[in-house]
């Protein structure tokens, strides 16, 4: 409702804002507080792996994954390592596998919490964003104890996992497994819980459905809008099929239920840990891979699901030792496309909020 | 005890005597001055010691450690921090409105001074004793609307811009309800001096008479001085740092003070109203228990901002108009039928 | 068993489109010239019992002769994948936009077009995305030329030495 002789604001968010998440930077028209355009600038992040993969060896580009989505890396080491793997046709020991599995939800447990933390960081519950990060500090622990680095982890090798958790890892995973009920209810009564919250989450930013199909929205923001779709389950990769766990799904289609999605998350992924740790063997962690790898010709997609959204790797094999192609599918960098659609018409604080829930890093958008 | 309790008052006398007419406008003067210092020192004192509980209770809250390494436990930080703001460099930006831009912290930072002159800090120790301390406190404090939207439109920055507007819309739509809750005391005591409203607490503190004014009192308070959860001027996810986004060194320095001196000011008021003032068992001096109260209700400013997230800028508006306002005029009329009631029983 | 439904699907449209099918790791590609590509897509999307409904990915592929514009389709109710290949000039890389089809193809075809400069007919907002508006040059082409390696240390001289 425009009135006469008023004139739009035209604000630039980022990229050095406090709740831009890193250098994301989106210009807003405003009329008072309410957002009419927003318009996304990308890249200020921009590092070029793609094309850095093409003048690396297989092996070497491992590292340069966990700068992806470096909230949740081992998960990306191993899309990347998986789809070398498909390419090669290496089989991988079973400990490994479980080994894996362990480590990949140990990162999505992190990167959830990291999301509810900033979340709530993001509509100012500075309580509810240091619990998070003191429970996460666990998880990190245990990583610098297998790989001896707390964020870019780099455990995955082409061919199995780099180290085998020392034995102090195994009753500190037990304990934090133990523990997280007990998180969970915490970030429920400070943050989630708080009628505050709900005013500022609940029925904010929409995403419909049919939406969220059109727009390739995938992982949690997906779930979150109704739709059951998760790869573990639709085309199990590793060992996801022998675990028994449900995909959590939610219709509110909201900010709300697009965060309290990520608490449904982290309780399965302690169920799947919990059997993994069950049922995990004696074993070697490596397979037999040859120390210069070389790839047939060919070409393979492949894609898991990552906390914040399916990450696919394309690669195109020339049969030298460095890739002719590596094409990085990152989830956020898709799913932001939503913020111009969904958020217009909203405030500018919900706008931020309807940010903070798409858990967008920067890292793995601006790739 | 008894000493004790008027100590003040004694150096009061004391140096009044030193003149040879001890009610001559030199004698009177020199007490202002003194006065006005002490205010002055109170603002400051209150700033360091309130900016370093703030960091300390949030750490508590959110489990972690704070400020620890200065000091004894970390207690000189805010004086470290002190001294780097003066060290720093002031900076005006070039397309600013120099003049607007430069005196509106000093206004946000004299607000507190003039409100914290009219309150008792104890028996008969107002600094300034006002018939009308409600009114003048009231009228003082809606000033700085006008200090903060001068500073959101002088710094010329978007943000301090949105901060500046949002700053208005709030502190006047807060401003009714603060000012009705007050009402019902002032309607039992027939008074708007502070002084004689907490003589009029004697026996029984107003809270009791009055709970409902002073959840209103306390919410609508925390709105003005702009704490969480109402602290939208200054949302630094949203509007970066609100009016002060462009402010640097000591003139930001000053907005700071004048936060937490508002922040003072309206707990000095809500004890002085509402909890009975320097009122208290005489174990303790009366300006201890003054002093005790309004910490009591500061460190619960605290907790709540570091508890509660930031709400929502139409819920702000909602509540200030459609809740708090409709609740303070129930409370006015609750208090009138009561006053009613109890003269038709005390009278007969 | 849904693989080999899907594979006669594409069959069908393969010969509709003038397309060829392959097979590589596992995964059915169809092949396809670029004018035809808007006819595959919504081809492959209206599959009579194994849809291939989501724009999964979409991202270019240089070889050296000619580029391809890659689309990695999938489905949100079954595990059918299906990649599309369009096969676009190298010297003049024009192709039709997805977004009419898929809005999520926004992003996904501007990055495409700023790294391997193919145009997208029909794009609402067709501009460089992750380089900066004035760059030259796209970047993962195989003919871009990166800054050779001699000129990167005479950079690094310069800073360390000073």
């Amino acid at each position: 409702m425009a009135v006469e002789n008023t004139q739009e604001l035209l604000l630039n968010m980022g990229p050095q804002h406090p709740s831009m998440h890193g250098v994301f930077r989106m210009v807003v028209n405003l009329e008072g507080e309410t957002v009419t355009k927003i318009d996304p600038k990308l890249g200020y992040l921009h590092r070029g792996l793609e094309k850095l993969a093409e003048s690396r060896t297989y092996s070497q580009f491992i590292p340069y994954t966990d700068r992806l989505d470096y909230l949740a890396s081992p998960h990306n080491n191993w899309a990347y390592v998986q789809t070398v793997e498909k390419l090669m046709g290496v089989e991988i020991p079973e400990r490994a596998e479980y080994l894996r599995v362990i480590f990949g939800e140990l990162a999505r447990i992190a990167s959830h919490q990291v999301m509810i933390a900033s979340t709530a960081l993001d509509i100012a519950g500075w309580t509810a964003w240091s619990y998070a990060f003191r429970d996460r500090e666990r998880i990190l622990d245990m990583y610098e104890m297998t790989a001896g680095s707390r964020l870019t982890v780099n455990i995955m090798r082409i061919g199995g996992i780099s180290a085998e958790p020392p034995a102090e890892f195994w009753p500190a995973l037990k304990a934090f497994l133990d523990d997280t009920p007990e998180m969970l209810e915490e970030y429920y009564g400070i943050f989630l819980g708080n009628e505050i919250t709900q005013g500022r989450l609940k029925n904010i930013g929409i995403l419909s459905k049919e939406l969220a199909e059109n727009l390739s929205i995938t992982g949690p923001v997906l779930r979150a809008s109704g739709v059951n779709y998760d790869v573990r389950k639709a085309a199990p990769y590793s060992i996801y099929d022998r675990f028994d766990f449900n995909v959590p799904v939610r219709t509110g289609c909201d900010s709300y239920d697009r965060t309290l999605i990520r608490m449904d998350e982290i309780v399965e992924s302690i169920k799947i840990i919990k059997q993994a740790v069950r049922d995990i063997p004696e074993g070697p962690i490596m397979a037999k891979v040859p120390k210069v790898i070389k790839p047939p010709v060919g070409e393979v997609y492949h894609r898991v699901e990552n906390p914040k959204g399916e990450l696919g790797f394309y690669i195109v094999s020339d049969g030298t030792t460095k890739p002719s192609r590596v094409r990085i599918r990152p989830g956020t960098f898709i799913n932001i496309q939503m913020l111009p659609i969904v958020a217009l018409g909203w405030k500018i604080q919900d706008v931020v909020a309807i940010f903070a829930t798409l858990d967008a890093v920067l890292g793995e958008v601006d790739k | 005890m008894e000493t004790l309790n008027n100590l003040f008052l004694i150096i009061a006398a004391a140096i009044r005597s030193l003149f040879a007419d001890p009610h001559s406008v030199w004698a009177n003067l020199t007490m202002d001055v003194i006065n006005f210092i002490i205010v002055v020192v109170i603002i400051v004192l209150a700033a360091l010691i309130l900016i370093l509980l703030e960091r300390k209770i949030a750490g508590w809250t959110s489990q972690r450690t704070g400020p620890n390494r200065l000091g004894p436990r970390g207690w000189f930080q805010t004086i470290a921090d002190a001294l780097k703001l003066m060290g720093k460099e002031d900076i005006t930006p070039a397309g600013a409105d120099k003049f607007i831009f430069k005196v509106a912290p000093m206004i946000v930072f004299s607000l507190p001074m003039m409100t914290l002159a009219v309150i008792p800090y104890g028996n008969g120790m107002a600094p300034i004793n006002l018939d009308l301390g409600i009114f003048y406190f009231l009228a003082i404090s809606a000033i700085s609307t006008v200090a903060f939207l001068m500073a959101g439109w002088g710094s010329n920055n978007k943000y301090s811009l949105l901060g500046g507007m949002r700053a208005v819309a709030q502190m006047i739509s807060y401003e009714i309800p603060l000012l009705f809750s007050l009402l019902g005391v002032v309607m039992i005591t027939q008074s708007f001096n502070l002084g004689t409203i907490v003589e009029a607490q004697k026996t029984i503190p107003f809270i009791i008479l009055q709970p409902l004014a002073f959840v209103i009192y306390i919410i609508a308070g925390l709105a003005e001085v702009n704490r969480a959860p109402f602290d939208l001027v200054e949302a630094d996810q949203e509007v970066v740092a609100g009016p002060f986004t462009e402010y640097t060194g000591l003139r930001w320095g000053l907005f700071f003070l004048g936060e937490y001196g508002n922040m003072t000011a309206v707990s000095a008021l809500a004890a002085t109203v509402f909890l009975g003032g320097w009122q208290g068992p005489m174990f303790l001096p009366g300006w201890v228990w003054f002093w005790l109260k309004v910490g009591i209700i500061i460190f619960f400013m605290m907790w709540v901002r570091w508890t509660f997230p930031r709400i929502r800028v139409d819920h702000l508006m909602h509540l200030a108009w459609k809740v708090l306002l409709p609740l303070s005029i129930l409370n006015i009329f609750l208090t009138g039928f009561g006053i009613y009631i109890y003269r038709f029983v005390m009278g007969g | 068993m849904e693989n080999n439904v899907l594979r006669q699907r594409v069959e069908e449209l393969a010969t509709r489109v003038n397309g060829e099918v392959e097979e590589s790791v596992g995964a059915i590609i169809l092949k396809v010239k670029a004018p035809y590509i808007i006819e595959t897509l919504t081809g492959a999307k209206n599959f009579p019992d194994a849809p291939c409904d989501f724009l999964h990915d979409l991202c270019g592929l240089d070889l050296v002769d000619h580029l391809e514009v890659v689309y990695q389709l999938s489905s949100l109710s079954g595990s059918q994948c299906l990649r599309v290949k369009a096969i676009v000039e190298r010297e003049n890389p024009v192709i039709d936009s997805a977004t009419r089809i898929w809005q999520g193809a926004n992003f996904l075809e501007r990055e495409a077009y700023d790294m391997f400069g193919i145009t997208f007919k029909g794009h609402p907002n067709l501009k460089r995305i992750y380089m900066w508006d004035d760059f030259e040059g796209y970047p993962l082409r195989k003919d871009y030329v990166i800054e050779p390696i001699e000129e990167r240390n005479k950079v690094r001289q310069r800073i360390e030495g000073e």
